[in-house]
């Protein structure tokens, strides 16, 4: 319990950290594909320094992997949306969209996991 | 013996047992069923500074090797308190001098996501083996969901500077070196994995 819970606690505080970062770093009229590459780039460096210092707490790869995910995927969306200034006015805003989108990708990877685990191959010897 | 990677898990040696915490924690269930299965004359690969001595079942047999002596000086002191006989040494995978077929039981936790030349230690792994003897593994290794592998192979050039490859494709190595496998088990995602393997 308390790791499932430490998971979405880090996976949101990555989301919001990275849309954050993100925010301030990528101006509206930013050209989109710079605005995805440098969201990207944001989102990698901040899941290693968080997801490690995170992992210390909840173990490495169930806090590296989502935090992978949010870092990077969600930091070239954040930074193509905040290209566009296409919502999430304010750092506020960047913030509780990051957590959700932090939230709802630990979800995925939580379900993922589910449905992966168990026996894969099997044979008598 | 691999002197630069004896020196990167001497240096790691400081740190090992807080970044291992968590893991130990999270996964003890996984470990100690694994374990269970140990049966005769046992070799623990890389036991790093003896974390998983307590997952032992009592009275085993057993030898730990690591490349590190730094980590075996550590696992020394955990040695202790293990009921049972535990042989240290300080070892390179790819370099054992046992005799062939000395060992029941190969065991290895978290090890051969950082051997340099993991299909080289596996076939040392398969030599020291009897026949029949089996190999008890818990690893990671490189995800086939795409974006999750795509990410491993990114972080990976940087992970190795300091402990494990991410992207490893152990199952495969497993079977390269020669080893039938008998059970292989996901334990997060297609990543962390149960691989349990004869000779």
């Amino acid at each position: 319990m308390v790791f499932a819970l430490g998971d979405y606690l880090a996976g949101i505080l990555v989301g919001a950290v990275t849309a954050v970062v993100v925010h301030w770093a990528v101006a509206p009229g930013t050209d989109m594909v710079i605005a995805m590459l440098v969201g990207a780039a944001i989102g990698l460096i901040i899941h290693a320094l968080l997801g490690l210092l995170l992992s210390l707490a909840f173990g490495l790869m169930e806090t590296m992997i989502p935090a992978s995910l949010i870092g990077m995927y969600g930091g070239m969306l954040f930074g193509m949306r905040d290209s566009m200034a296409a919502g999430s006015r304010t750092l506020a805003a960047a913030a509780i969209v990051g957590a959700i989108f932090g939230a709802v990708v630990v979800l995925g990877v939580k379900l993922y996991d589910r449905a992966l685990r168990g026996t894969v191959y099997e044979t008598s010897m | 013996m691999d002197t630069a990677t004896q020196k990167k898990w001497d240096d790691a040696s400081r740190t090992f047992d807080v970044f291992a915490a968590a893991d130990d924690r999270r996964l003890s269930a996984y470990k100690q069923r694994l374990l269970k299965q140990i049966r005769g004359n046992t070799l623990l690969v890389a036991a790093g500074t003896g974390n998983d001595f307590k997952f032992l079942p009592p009275d085993v047999r057993l030898t730990a090797i690591d490349i590190s002596p730094k980590m075996i000086e550590r696992a020394a002191r955990k040695a202790v308190a293990y009921p049972g006989r535990i042989d240290l040494a300080v070892k390179d995978v790819c370099e054992l001098d046992y005799p062939d077929s000395t060992f029941d039981t190969v065991v290895t936790v978290f090890t051969f996501c950082s051997v340099p030349r993991p299909v080289i230690g596996l076939r040392e792994l398969h030599r020291v083996l009897k026949p029949d003897g089996q190999l008890l593994m818990l690893e990671h290794v490189r995800s086939a969901i795409g974006p999750i592998g795509v990410m491993m192979d990114l972080i990976t050039p940087l992970s190795r500077r300091f402990g494990p490859e991410l992207n490893r494709d152990t199952v495969g190595n497993v079977q390269k070196a020669g080893f039938r496998l008998r059970r292989v088990e996901n334990v997060y995602l297609d990543v962390v994995k149960i691989i349990e393997a004869v000779k």
